[in-house]
């Protein structure tokens, strides 16, 4: 008995610790939509690409713009739903502010040097800021979420560090990092996080 | 086994402060309500709690104005760190030797 209250205690106090510092409303789900947006996008700028009209970067641009518009709003109304059933509200989190600065602090960054590189018309190693900087956002923003999530953020700037040796394959390389690994990702998040609290109510049942 | 014991420290027994050295030994601070809202307590009861830690010099309490309204930021001592660390390596020594 005394055993139970003990490891009680010692649970409760990871609980509140994780609690206190770090967002874990984040779906998987979500992820893989955005993985999907991606691919859908990269099949348009492709088709704008052979096209061949004068203003086909002004059009790549919108599109590029459409995806990521449509992937913040699918991640925070997915989130915020999600907090919502474990009765958080995100908007007086402390832990959400801390998180999305964490996050967005080196993608600005990364989105201003991409700008500036398209002003100058150097075209070349545009996908490859863009995956390095998000991986770094990723690896950044994971200490304030699930921890997990940095193994991403690794893959993402390993693939960017590639992609800036690599020639005119711009396309392939961003819809491998935005689309197919965004994918993979939140299917591997999706069914650790659900075994892991499937493990965990099934060792709850056999201590009671 | 005896020994053990002694370690485990009487100021953490209650629920509440426990809980409320847990959310401060991993934040820099966290104000009132926060902490209120985390740990399920209501003002009145968080306030005694936290007395009790402050007198035992556990934690700071920082109070200040935002606007007009008053604003208590709580952080936890070395002091605190130290007695937190202390009761956690209780626990374990306790649980270790009831599985052997």
């Amino acid at each position: 008995m005394e055993n139970k209250e003990a490891l009680d205690t010692l649970h409760d106090i990871k609980n509140l610790m994780e609690k206190s510092t770090k967002f874990l409303s984040i779906s998987g789900i979500s992820s893989v939509l955005v993985g999907i947006y991606a691919c859908i996008g990269t099949g348009v700028a492709y088709n704008l690409l052979n096209a061949n009209t004068s203003q086909r970067l002004m059009q790549i641009c919108i599109v590029a713009l459409v995806v990521l518009f449509f992937s913040l709003v699918t991640v925070f109304t997915m989130s915020y739903r999600k907090a919502i059933k474990v009765n958080r509200n995100i908007f007086t989190d402390k832990s959400v502010y801390r998180l999305l600065w964490n996050f967005f602090l080196p993608l600005f960054a990364g989105g201003v040097l991409c700008v500036s590189l398209l002003w100058h018309h150097h075209y070349g190693l545009t996908s490859s800021i863009m995956l390095i900087f998000y991986g770094l956002s990723l690896v950044n923003c994971s200490k304030y979420t699930y921890s997990d999530i940095r193994y991403l953020g690794y893959a993402e700037i390993f693939l960017g560090l590639i992609d800036s040796f690599v020639v005119n394959h711009a396309l392939l390389f961003w819809v491998i990092g935005f689309g197919l690994l965004h994918i993979a990702a939140g299917i591997y998040f999706y069914y650790k996080v659900e075994r892991r609290q499937a493990l965990f109510s099934s060792n709850t049942r056999v201590n009671a | 086994m005896k020994e053990v014991l002694e370690n485990i420290n009487k100021a953490f027994e209650s629920k509440a402060r426990l809980g409320i050295m847990s959310v401060l030994i991993v934040n820099e601070s966290v104000d009132f309500v926060t902490l209120k809202n985390l740990l399920d307590l209501t003002d009145g009861n968080l306030a005694s709690h936290t007395r009790s830690l402050e007198e035992l010099g556990y934690i700071e309490c920082r109070k200040q104005f935002i606007g007009r309204r008053p604003n208590t930021t709580f952080s936890v001592t070395e002091k605190g760190r130290e007695a937190f660390a202390k009761h956690l390596n209780a626990l374990e020594e306790f649980l270790q030797n009831q599985n052997i």
